[in-house]
């Protein structure tokens, strides 16, 4: 009995061992930096120090002030158009990797997700490269006579083109990764028992794979949302976003306080849309069976 | 698939030409920028005339080999860090089922979550006041870790979660102390997953701007370049600059490519 005690105590030691380090960095260097900006968005800057003088006047300013609040719903429609977009076109993209890829799945799927690794912004320079006016398109058009198409230099439009671009690998990653433990067979029996493709996939598809489709919609909205470099250098003069208004603050101002604020509005809107696509997903009914960090057979 | 009415290929066909119209949107600017670094006449290179200036001006920007350093310091750095708590993190969360694994397991994944921006101010400010860490690579380096760490995560458990813990027990039924059964047995096998952790968390922290700009003050990696040329107009400079980036970062994916398969085929063991 005294030994059964002793190994499950060294038991629990050990997890702990391993498992509480790596959860203590992030708290610390994550969640504790986050939450130092919630307090400082209750303070004031003067000269570029922070002075503890408990105040709601940051708030006021961002979400009170109109010129805040129309660059704050600029950001919010662009990440709701541009996750749109990326989910309507990476749907078919990952389940036809998915299930006609067979043995070349791993090589097509890393293939979309190898862009991502060439950081933002040399894919945005490389973006600008193309739709902007000495780009590929625009010189392209010039050489053919014809009119440059003014809606890719420098609008929103442009921006919003470079943010699929930037976020879209993580889309069809997601849904594919859902669909590699879909089973494919059931759509055959729905098929055999007479409902037509898209009511199959209505019923049976899009349900079971929500789970990894709505972690894909979050990995997508959240750092476009957050967007600063690719508005900044696609999006020309009226195309800044929250992003760039927040990044100002910390840059040439100085005025952290109100930055910090605009930060926790920020994160609290990326926090909303997560919770909102999480209370969507039916554990049981994606298809979960916990056998990835749960139980194991 | 037996019988595939011609409906079901038009299906497919569809498919099959978005997956190659999104390879061409993905792929088409990255090979455009690495072709024009190699020409002269770089604003429309038709007919190219191809030169190796704009790499030789490069060489010589005073910037680019201190930022290349930096660059390279912050991305193992980072990699040590976020493959050592990530692997640990797998190993524990696996092998020892505690109750805490879901509080757990989202707190390893959170920094997925969090944008860029968001991580990389709040650092700063967390960071300089409270820590006394202002423009050192350090801070850029603790800053980039936690959502590296993240990626980390998920790529080692995905192949420690087809690891047979039994092979650990029959290590240890031998005597072998957990240390030296990780040593000589989980590791062999997991190898691949960790090179691969570490490789990508090398890659990210290598390019990334968002998380380090604000920690970095006026140190500068080859990001802050970029960044900085940009902001004064595209000069050809910083497509030879992108191309050496891009070429790295095929070189370290090919590898990546051989770790998976390599991964697949020791890992397989419990799937056939």
């Amino acid at each position: 009995m005294v030994a059964f005690w002793k190994i499950r105590r060294s038991q629990g030691f050990r997890a702990a061992l391993l498992t509480l380090p790596p959860a203590l960095f992030i708290i610390f260097f994550m969640i504790l930096p986050l939450i130092t900006i919630i307090v400082y968005s209750f303070w004031r800057t003067e000269n570029y120090t922070m002075i503890p003088d408990w105040n709601l006047n940051n708030y006021a300013t961002v979400l009170g002030q109109k010129t805040y609040l129309t660059f704050l719903w600029r950001s919010f429609i662009m990440a709701v158009c541009v996750t749109a977009i990326s989910l309507v076109y990476s749907y078919p993209v990952a389940y036809f990797i998915a299930k006609r890829g067979g043995r070349y799945r791993l090589i097509l799927v890393l293939l979309t997700a190898a862009p991502f690794f060439t950081g933002i912004i040399l894919r945005v320079t490389a973006m600008q490269q193309i739709l902007g006016p000495i780009g590929l398109i625009n010189m392209a058009m010039m050489h053919l006579g014809l009119e440059p198409i003014k809606i890719f230099m420098y609008t929103p439009f442009a921006t919003g083109i470079g943010l699929v671009y930037l976020w879209i690998p993580f889309m069809v990653l997601a849904i594919y990764l859902s669909l590699l433990n879909f089973n494919f067979d059931l759509l055959e029996v729905a098929n055999v028992n007479g409902a037509k493709p898209w009511r199959a996939f209505l019923e049976i598809t899009w349900p079971l794979n929500w789970m990894g489709t709505a972690i894909g919609i979050a990995l997508v909205f959240i750092p476009t949302f957050a967007a600063a470099i690719t508005p900044r250098f696609l999006g020309g003069v009226n195309g800044a976003l929250f992003g760039n208004i927040l990044e100002h603050e910390f840059g040439a101002t100085g005025t952290w306080a109100l930055g910090s604020a605009m930060g926790v509005v920020m994160f609290l809107i990326c926090l909303l849309v997560i919770v909102a696509v999480w209370k969507t997903i039916n554990l049981k009914r994606s298809g979960y069976t916990g056998s990835l960090i749960g139980e194991q057979e | 698939m037996a019988a595939v009415s011609r409906k079901e290929w038009a299906v497919v066909g569809t498919q099959a030409g978005m997956l190659g119209i999104l390879y061409i949107f993905l792929y088409l600017p990255i090979f455009f920028i690495i072709f024009v670094s190699f020409v002269d006449n770089t604003v429309w290179p038709f007919p190219p005339e191809w030169t190796l200036k704009w790499y030789q001006r490069l060489t010589i920007m005073s910037d680019f080999h201190e930022g290349f350093k930096n660059s390279f310091l912050l991305g193992l750095g980072t990699a040590c860090i976020s493959t050592f708590f990530a692997g640990i993190a797998a190993i524990g969360l696996l092998k020892y089922r505690t109750r805490w694994r879901g509080v757990l397991a989202v707190i390893y994944l959170s920094p997925l979550f969090v944008a860029g921006l968001l991580i990389g101010i709040s650092t700063l400010m967390f960071n300089r006041n409270i820590l006394g860490l202002h423009g050192t690579l350090t801070s850029a380096i603790l800053a980039n870790s936690t959502q590296a760490m993240a990626f980390a995560f998920l790529v080692i458990l995905a192949q420690l979660a087809r690891y047979d813990w039994r092979m650990d027990e029959a290590a240890m039924v031998f005597g072998a102390r957990p240390l030296r059964t990780f040593w000589e047995v989980t590791l062999p096998t997991i190898w691949p997953s960790v090179f691969g952790a570490f490789l990508i968390s090398f890659i990210l922290a290598f390019n990334n701007l968002e998380i380090s700009f604000y920690n970095l003050g006026a140190i500068p990696t080859l990001p802050t370049i970029a960044w900085g040329t940009l902001r004064h107009g595209i000069e050809p400079e910083l497509y030879a600059l992108a191309s050496v980036i891009n070429f790295l970062v095929f070189f370290i994916l090919i590898i990546l490519f051989f770790l998976i398969r390599l991964g697949f085929v020791r890992l397989g063991y419990r799937e056939q």
